[in-house]
């Protein structure tokens, strides 16, 4: 029941969002669509719970601006790498542990990698190892173990 | 006040652009698929998202919407990279100039029904 409310507040929250508009018929039609979502997804119940949820989001904040710097960085090196007139590149399949049991946490690990530029994950084996393209495979494979250590730490943070 | 929002949109539809030619950039010099898809998720993460950024400050846009839409690109685009770039290595589209291939001969989960590796043609 909790669950079902709380997806039909998120969902509203976002129709609210998208079309930016609070006049009461929107308001209500935004409920109802969300009501209808909430009951077509059914909703498993061991989500976040709402005591836990400040915590939660602002750790959420914390990993958010770490993943722009990191996204910032990388695109700056990527951008170097590519207008570079020797095309300076040392391509590769490194495998990272992700060290994490659920699927979700290896899932926004894989996602974390994916989104900075310059390394990106191809596969994800049986065991949580991701196989990760990086455009300087050798640079990548030094400082990957820590960065997936901190970036475990943070999601944990999260979700835990 | 307005000058402030128009200084930024300046900025972001400047390093937006830039962003966008050097991963066009990108996808034209380097050498194979997976190389490529770093170049162009570069125009997805980087110049998508600060031309919204500038939208939002020159154009009607509500801000609200403006960051569902950043939330949807930048939770959707490493997806959608990773499948292209997932499918080309089960399609057996050769690496160039790699240094090292962890996952070459790891036996790569086959969907069902298993795909045959398809014939692909070098271009060399």
């Amino acid at each position: 029941m909790l669950a079902y409310l709380r997806l039909t507040l998120i969902c509203w929250l976002i129709y609210l969002a998208i079309t930016a508009n609070l006049e009461v018929a929107n308001l209500v039609v935004g409920l109802l669509i969300g009501l209808a979502i909430a009951l077509i997804l059914k909703p498993m119940s061991q989500a976040l719970s709402l005591r836990r949820l400040p915590g939660a989001l602002f750790n959420l904040a914390k990993y958010a601006i770490w993943l722009s710097i990191d996204i910032i960085r990388n695109g700056i090196r990527v951008a170097r790498i590519v207008l570079d007139p020797k095309l300076p590149i040392r391509p590769g399949i490194i495998a990272i542990q992700a060290g994490m049991k659920s699927e979700l946490g290896v899932a926004l690990s894989a996602h974390a990698i994916t989104v900075t530029p310059g390394e990106q994950v191809v596969e994800i084996g049986d065991d949580g190892v991701m196989y990760t393209h990086c455009l300087d495979a050798i640079a990548s494979a030094e400082g990957a173990e820590e960065a997936q250590r901190k970036r475990r730490a943070m999601l944990e943070s999260i979700f835990e | 006040m307005e000058s402030l929002g128009y200084l930024i949109a300046t900025l972001a539809i400047l390093v937006g652009t830039f962003f966008s030619v050097v991963g066009i950039i990108g996808l034209v010099r380097l050498p194979d698929v997976y190389s490529r898809m770093h170049a162009t998720g570069k125009v997805s993460t980087f110049g998508v998202v600060l031309l919204t950024v500038a939208a939002v400050f020159v154009t009607p846009l509500a801000w609200s919407k403006a960051l569902v839409l950043i939330a949807l690109l930048i939770l959707v685009g490493p997806v959608v990279s990773h499948a292209i770039s997932s499918a080309s290595y089960r399609l057996g589209i050769p690496m160039k100039q790699a240094v090292r291939d962890d996952l070459a001969g790891k036996r790569v989960k086959a969907p069902s029904p298993p795909i045959q590796p398809a014939r692909v043609e070098r271009a060399e």
